[in-house]
């Protein structure tokens, strides 16, 4: 097979229908951040002349804020484009805080192995979870609603109940500075760390989902999981590795919220799933499977980073905010269904 | 082509991740101290405030942003902003970085909790902007002025109350805990046992954890009535709690035999003062929300030039049917 045909095995819905319209429709949310961007830079607070909010700081400091949401995202990608869902990443990712905090300040452990093991604990717990749904049958929201509380608890059992707070240094019970630079930035103080990871994140993804045969697998699970498994697609495998991929990075955001807090608490990361399917849903992917991007949703992530930036900085009630992303997400699943389908 | 390309991009990215390393560190680069000073324009100024809370789904912190928007009302001076972290850390993080990028004069924050909001705090107060800590602490000391109630302080009253006034000649209390690990749950406590030292005759003979919540102070309470024949006091960590606990007393009929205290202390019409007013509660301590402190100090800095105290306590009060409608009436002048 040539990259041409995978290409068009990966993104099988614009090939067919063409023309301004569709496209339009496939790129929703590059032009919804477009959109979005442009309605900031309009609405910036100013000072001195200078808008705000497009200041190299206030920047960098959006795109920092969504880097969690945005790692969690594009695994949960993954999962809604095989037609499942991961309610379970919020947990997971506070079970890795606080396993990054236990493990480097309580027990001492070096930088690697500790990453090593939270992120080995995220990916089997994900893998378990799919074997739960794929081998004995059980719908993902359910079993991954089950692993939500699992996480919780398990998190709440290794921390004592309590958040485990992170001091750096190479004295007892400090975690080795190699760590502390997971949360800082670069290129000249500008760029944060976890901006880098979620863009490493991003890139692997796409090129994974573009290059690899996997990815042919995962839309046609999605598309008509029957089809699939006639075809001799290893169903089960795929689900298993999607879910396990879900959980790997649900715990990587762990690791860089507890480095970006200096703190593991078994209360992290509550509701993030939420935030995280949202950025799906804005970014184009259908929650029915087998349709969608990560390059979508990196761009709906993205999106909703903006808008919560722009309503702060003109201190809009947060009340009113809560009504506002909900009009969004709305207004992002209904242009979905006008999409025209191939 | 674009296949091969993309996997080249990701590489250079990941180098540059490792070329990242070892650069800057925020935590390290300490900036002059800002003193107050500098932001004070005196009367003739205009200052926005930006007040951080850490959640006002709770009742307490809805009274805490209210009552600095009534003190800074009478200050024309001042104009306040309001964010609400909903109780995530990583959130309100981002609301005092959006503050600082609005150049605000002066950041009120209560922290949701202590450890991850102190890089942002200092990360505010090393730029020149005041900074006034409410409620809970940050770590270290960036900042300008904390003020806060003192949790073993309440404790200790509540226990002395219950055990010279409700039980002089002792008698069987039990205990109604906030949520486990949370630091205003030891210290009442901690305070209480303290404040009952006095009178040996008064035993605490049960405990259980109501998370701050009336509905769950009550199912506690049903079960600590089953397992009790005999309780003649009440000690609950907020009030909430101690309302489900005599919901649950009532329902078995129990009430009159036994008598409820609560804290917080909230002069709203679900709080505690009217609770005790309407004589569902013995008593109840207050745990000031510092809202009107907060602003008299942050009109100390920007508008009078002066300087606060780093660490301001507010004492508790008792309130009980004696003064309640009084403190009530006092806390809402316009009814």
């Amino acid at each position: 097979m040539t990259v041409q045909d995978e290409t068009a095995a990966a993104t099988p819905v614009e090939q067919s229908s063409g023309g301004v319209v569709a496209t339009l429709f496939r790129f929703q949310s590059v032009f919804g951040l477009l959109a979005v961007f442009i309605a900031a830079i309009i609405f910036s607070p100013r000072k001195d002349g200078e808008i705000l909010f497009i200041s190299a700081d206030n920047l960098a400091n959006v795109v920092r804020a969504v880097s969690e949401i945005g790692i969690i995202a594009v695994g949960m990608t993954f999962v809604i484009l095989i037609g499942g869902i991961d309610l379970s990443v919020g947990a997971v990712l506070g079970l890795a805080a606080v396993g990054s905090a236990v493990l480097m300040v309580e027990n001492d452990w070096g930088f690697l192995p500790s990453v090593v093991l939270v992120l080995a604990i995220g990916l089997v717990f994900g893998a378990l979870q799919g074997v739960a749904t794929a081998m004995i049958g059980i719908q993902s929201f359910i079993v991954t609603l089950a692993g939500l509380q699992i996480a919780r608890g398990l998190a709440r059992i290794w921390s004592g109940g309590q958040g485990v707070a992170i001091a750096y240094g190479d004295g007892p019970h400090e975690a080795p500075d190699s760590f502390a630079i997971l949360g800082e930035r670069t290129f000249g103080g500008l760029v944060p760390i976890p901006v880098l990871i979620f863009a490493v994140v991003a890139i692997a993804a796409v090129v994974f989902l573009r290059v690899s045969a996997f990815s042919r697998h995962l839309y046609a699970v999605g598309g008509n999981e029957k089809a699939a498994r006639l075809s001799g697609v290893p169903v089960v495998r795929v689900k298993i590795a999607v879910f396990a991929i879900c959980g790997l990075l649900a715990s990587l955001a762990g690791i860089v919220h507890a480095v970006q807090l200096n703190q593991g608490s078994p209360n992290d990361g509550i509701g993030y799933e939420l935030d995280a399917i949202a950025a799906v849903v804005i970014g184009g992917t259908s929650l029915a499977g087998g349709r969608g991007s990560v390059a979508g949703t990196v761009a709906g992530a993205l999106l909703l980073g903006v808008l919560n930036n722009i309503l702060a900085l003109n201190n809009i009630d947060s009340n009113i905010q809560l009504l506002i992303k909900g009009l969004v997400i709305v207004a992002a699943a209904a242009l979905q269904r006008l999409r025209p389908t191939s | 082509m674009r296949s091969v390309k993309i996997p080249l991009a990701a590489a250079a990215i990941a180098a540059l991740v490792l070329a990242g390393c070892g650069t800057t560190n925020e935590r390290t680069s300490d900036s002059p101290q800002a003193g107050a000073s500098k932001s004070c324009k005196g009367a003739d100024g205009k200052y926005t405030i930006g007040m951080s809370q850490a959640n006002v789904a709770e009742p307490y912190r809805q009274r805490m942003d209210d009552d600095i928007k009534a003190a800074a009302a009478t200050v024309p001076q001042f104009e306040v902003k309001f964010a609400d972290a909903a109780q995530d850390n990583a959130k309100q993080v981002a609301d005092v970085e959006n503050y600082i990028t609005q150049q605000i004069d002066l950041l009120i924050i209560s922290p949701n909790e202590a450890k991850p909001l102190t890089a942002v705090v200092k990360k505010a107060y090393d730029k020149g902007i005041p900074v006034i800590v409410l409620d809970r602490k940050v770590e270290g000391d960036a900042y300008t002025g904390f003020i806060g109630g003192d949790n073993v302080q309440i404790g200790t009253e509540a226990g002395k109350y219950i055990a010279e006034k409700l039980l002089p000649d002792g008698g069987n209390v039990v205990e109604l805990t906030g949520l486990a690990g949370a630091t205003p749950q030891a210290e009442r406590h901690e305070g209480f046992l303290a404040g009952i030292k006095g009178n040996p005759k008064v035993k605490v003979i049960a405990a259980a954890s109501g998370d701050w919540l009336r509905e769950k102070g009550q199912a506690q309470m049903d079960a600590l009535l089953k397992a009790n024949p005999k309780i003649d006091v009440v000690y609950s960590h907020n009030d909430p709690m101690a309302e489900g606990a005599y919901l649950a007393a009532k329902a078995v009929g129990r009430e009159k035999e036994m008598k409820f205290t609560g804290i917080d202390a909230l002069p709203i019409p679900s709080g505690g003062i009217k609770a005790v007013e309407q004589g569902r509660l013995s008593a109840t301590f207050t745990y000031p929300t510092n809202g009107k402190e907060a602003i008299a100090a942050a009109k100390k800095i920007l508008v009078d030039c002066g300087t606060i105290e780093k660490s301001q306590t507010l004492p508790t009060r008792l309130i009980d049917a004696s003064n309640a409608a009084k403190i009530y009436a006092e806390e809402n002048p316009n009814g």
